[in-house]
């Protein structure tokens, strides 16, 4: 009878590389604190401060976006290029309420929501669920997907016509504190959008519905046989992705203006959030969404604003080179 | 130690360690596998057979150890290079190329096909073709031997899963191998496809010398049917031996009684 | 994306000018859809990223002509070959991806490269676009020597067909170049390395364990692929008489995956008519005359391609033409 020898103990180097690989937040946040100690050194605290503040504005759309998607993707495996269009449409619905009909931005925000919800719901029920249940791949969904983006953007442009046009919102105010200056209303959107994103957290992390969410994103055959009414669950996840899609819409519009790409343009860096995040994993795309629009606006110090918007692409391209499970997902074969 | 392979050594695994995000899979197996043996290796769920089983044959990549496939260290090479050097494996879940015709599908695992490099359609056309007329009667032959000559052109995905099952029998035999690495050959099919299988992998033992390492849960296929056994648990072989000897392994019957049933 | 003169009236319907205009678009996308159905149809790699090969051939050729001073003749292989190396470029670190990352990782390249183009102003002319250089009183424009040939068949042609159509040679060439791109890749298709492509789109551990190198395989299908962009790119450039970066946004691969989805996939002839059938009916329906503004009208045909997608991949995803037991992708 023979038996194996015990193994050898690891060589020098490989388990700094080991705990590398098992612990990619950790090295991701040593890549940020020392970017952001590279940019203090070179352009001084107050600017990157600024910076920061200014970067929150865009990463907090961001991040409303594609803690959305992420669930659709991770649960679904969904790639939904129509996504970006549910923003498109959670603007123009927010432009309906408070330029058209005159109310408060407020009204605005939660009618986009609930119409923008609405949407995915009635886009689950009438097309994937039916889709799903003749066995379609994810490639024919995808491409309807990209039908359904142009059923949406046509819409809109139907509707409201290719100008651009503004949200009623205060653009000249700002407040200053600590010496940092934001506009009135980017500062709403900070706060509403960190609001709903932490309420997010707390539901996703505590509620059950949440931890079912979970579950259906981890493997979904498991889920049913445990007895989750994942029909069930697949909707509210719906809901919520349409929800969030609507507020990053309103949100993004109220701080430039809207026209019918607003949507589309916002769309892969927020799959640069989805798949720096892990696809699936809600927290991680909201840390990555964050992350993202900070640096993208860290970008401007450095190169021409102008190419600002590469950044969100180049992140997704790196990214999927280096990690395609993303800074949060687990290490698996892909 | 006795070392239980008799004759030239086919395949020499030493120490091979695989781990995912922390938990080690794989933690220092090895075994030797003779020319012209029929290898089992098993053990309960979880042991690491499979893990070990796609490093061997390049599907995963070892972290640590050695393989040597007929004198060749192979770990880390591309599992296709591996298949070319000899070492062809098997899928447990039946990898019958659904849309491409029976014909095709035993026509692809030719190997030395020129026409397979891009250049060579334009360079060296005569070539090609010759090649094709051979692979074609070739693989029109081994067609008749497993009774499925009938069905060549019909697309893979009308077979049923017996079929499919000996197409790809069949279809790993064009590749020419020296060491088949099978998974869980008798996985899903009724007894008389199983002894139909069985009986072709002794005949081709016989009649070519083939060798044969297979990973298997049904202990009466490994028990009648194999040389030499190969047991893992917890990532390690503990046990090899003919199958008499190993069955009455105490380690053995640890290993499946304490651990998860197999 | 600029689309032909618009007409309004019956007499315009059978205005020649105009449909040949729609012919060479649906032959620029019937030659992008080539290299997609390559890829997507027979090779299973979702290439999201034909917009930005076509950018890169088209912006190459232009910035080599009016630039570095190549002739035009010499810029169009150059080109060809920058694409091709962009394209290996481009698979050698996403080709191991799975496929959805890499369809997302092609689409982002593709608006990289567009961003590129409208940013790097002293390069690619920005927003301005390329068309002429002038130095002083003389001009250099990348489609001169492509006009001299151009006007030479069209004195040829005049001897049986008094005022011929001016598109007619570039709708010669267009076509003529699908045609050859079909029995092309129909031939490729039948050999045994197109057999290994068709096992790579089932089932690529299969091939692996059959000693297929499948990795070379995918990247030759992007070379490929990508040289078809090109030569769209400098169509598509040559009919438009400038390159500017709005033309090379993702609605052009969305449109291209149209005419492939219609066409079928797995049928390189069904990519030529599904072209013809897409653009013809996009830009016939400008006669159609109804009492809503331009604006709307675009908006319709936007949304009637997007249903149509909807319903074919609903009810018909092999399209046209496609075989339903060639069907393997996205499972």
């Amino acid at each position: 009878m023979e038996a194996s020898t015990a193994p050898a103990g690891p060589a020098p180097g490989e388990s700094l590389r080991e705990f590398a690989r098992g612990h990619p937040q950790a090295v991701a946040f040593s890549v940020i604190v020392l970017m952001v100690a590279i940019l203090v050194g070179a352009y001084g605290l107050h600017e990157v401060a600024q910076s920061t503040l200014n970067g929150l504005t865009l990463g907090v759309v961001y991040a409303l976006g594609a803690v959305g998607l992420t669930l659709v993707y991770g649960i679904l495996r969904l790639v939904n290029f129509a996504h970006g269009d549910f923003l498109t449409f959670g603007a123009y619905m927010a432009y309906l309420v408070n330029v058209t009909w005159g109310m408060p931005l407020v009204a605005g925000i939660f009618f986009a929501m609930a119409a923008t919800a609405l949407l995915g719901f009635v886009s689950e029920r009438v097309m994937w669920r039916p889709m799903r249940a003749k066995g379609a791949g994810w490639l024919h969904l995808m491409l309807m997907t990209i039908g359904l983006a142009f059923l949406i953007r046509s819409a809109v442009q139907w509707f409201w016509g290719t100008q651009i046009r503004t949200l009623d919102v205060n653009i000249t105010d700002s407040v200053s504190f600590l010496g940092l200056r934001i506009g009135q209303t980017e500062l709403v959107v900070v706060v509403v959008g960190i609001a709903v994103l932490l309420a997010v957290g707390l539901i996703v992390r505590f509620s059950l519905l949440g931890k079912q969410m979970r579950a259906l994103s981890d493997d979904m055959a498991l889920a049913e046989t445990a007895g989750i009414d994942t029909r069930r669950v697949i909707l509210y996840t719906w809901l919520f992705a349409g929800g969030l899609a609507g507020l990053a819409g309103v949100l993004s519009g109220a701080l430039t203006s809207l026209r019918p790409e607003l949507g589309f343009e916002l769309l892969l860096p927020i799959f640069a959030a989805v798949i720096l995040g892990g696809i699936g994993n809600p927290f991680g795309a909201l840390t990555a969404g964050l992350v993202l629009g900070i640096a993208t606006e860290w970008s401007t110090l450095v190169i021409e604003p102008r190419w600002k918007v590469t950044i969100g692409f180049v992140a997704l391209i790196i990214a999927l080179i280096i990690r395609p499970q993303g800074i949060f997902g687990r290490a698996k074969e892909i | 130690m006795t070392d239980p392979v008799r004759g030239e050594r086919l395949l020499d695994v030493d120490g091979v360690v695989k781990s995912f995000g922390g938990i080690r899979a794989v933690d220092g197996a090895s075994l030797r596998v003779g020319r012209g043996s029929i290898t089992a290796l098993i053990g309960p769920n979880g042991a690491g057979k499979t893990t070990l089983f796609n490093v061997l044959t390049g599907f995963q990549r070892g972290d640590r150890g050695s393989v040597r496939f007929a004198g060749e260290e192979v770990l880390g090479r591309p599992a296709y290079a591996i298949a070319r050097r000899g070492m062809v494996r098997t899928f447990q879940i039946t990898k019958a190329l659904a849309a491409m015709p029976v014909i095709d599908n035993m026509m692809l695992a030719a190997p030395e096909q020129p026409g397979e490099r891009f250049r060579n359609l334009f360079l060296r056309p005569r070539a090609v073709r010759a090649r094709e007329r051979e692979v074609r009667e070739e693989a029109v032959r081994l067609l008749e031997v497993f009774d499925l000559g009938e069905l060549a052109a019909d697309y893979a995905g009308t077979l049923s899963g017996g079929q499919r099952k000996l197409l790809e029998l069949a279809r790993a035999l064009m590749a020419r191998p020296t060491l088949l690495m099978l998974d869980e050959p008798m996985a899903g099919i009724n007894p008389s496809l199983g002894r139909r299988l069985l009986d072709h992998m002794q005949t081709l033992r016989a009649e070519q010398g083939m060798t044969f390492l297979f990973v298997e849960h049904d202990m009466e296929v490994v028990m009648n049917h194999s040389d030499t056994v190969v047991v893992m648990a917890e990532g390690r072989v503990i046990s090899v031996g003919e199958p008499q000897q190993v069955r009455e392994d105490p380690a053995v019957v640890d290993a499946y009684l304490g651990g998860a049933a197999a | 994306m600029t689309a032909p003169p618009p007409a309004f009236t019956l007499e315009a319907f059978t205005n020649l000018g105009f449909w040949s205009g729609v012919l060479v678009i649906a032959g620029i996308y019937a030659v992008v859809a080539l290299g997609l159905q390559l890829n997507v149809g027979y090779t299973g790699i979702v290439n999201f990223g034909q917009a930005g090969f076509m950018a890169v051939g088209g912006y190459s050729m232009a910035i080599l002509v009016l630039e570095a001073g190549f002739s035009f003749w010499l810029a169009l292989p150059a080109a060809i070959l920058i694409t091709m190396a962009f394209g290996v470029l481009i698979g050698l670190p996403s080709l191991r991806l799975r496929a959805d990352y890499f369809a997302i990782v092609t689409l982002a390249m593709a608006e990289v490269v567009r961003l590129v183009a409208q940013n790097a102003r002293g390069l690619t002319g920005g927003n301005k676009g390329l068309y002429c250089e002038y130095e002083g009183a003389s001009q250099t424009c990348f489609d001169d020597s492509w006009r001299s040939v151009s006007d030479s068949i069209l004195g040829f042609v005049e001897n049986f067909w008094s005022d011929p159509e001016v598109l007619l040679p570039l709708l010669l060439v267009v076509w003529a170049t699908v045609a050859i791109g079909i029995v092309f890749l129909e031939y490729v298709q039948r050999t045994p390395w197109g057999r290994v492509l068709r096992a790579v789109r089932e089932d690529e551990d299969a091939a692996r364990a059959l000693g297929k190198n499948t990795f070379l395989c995918k990247l030759q299908s992007l070379a490929i692929s990508a040289v078809l962009g090109a030569l769209a790119g400098f169509f598509l450039a040559l009919f438009l008489a400038t390159i500017h970066p709005d033309d090379y946004e993702p609605i052009v691969t969305f449109f291209a995956f149209g005419v492939l989805i219609l066409g079928g996939l797995a049928s390189y002839r069904g990519v030529a008519i599904g072209a013809i059938v897409v653009w013809t009916l996009l830009e016939g329906t400008r006669f159609v005359e109804l009492p809503i503004s331009e604006e709307k009208a675009a908006a319709l045909r936007f949304a009637i391609v997007g249903l149509v997608l909807i319903l074919l991949m609903a009810f018909r995803p092999q399209g046209l033409f496609g075989k339903r037991e060639e069907m393997v992708l996205g499972d």
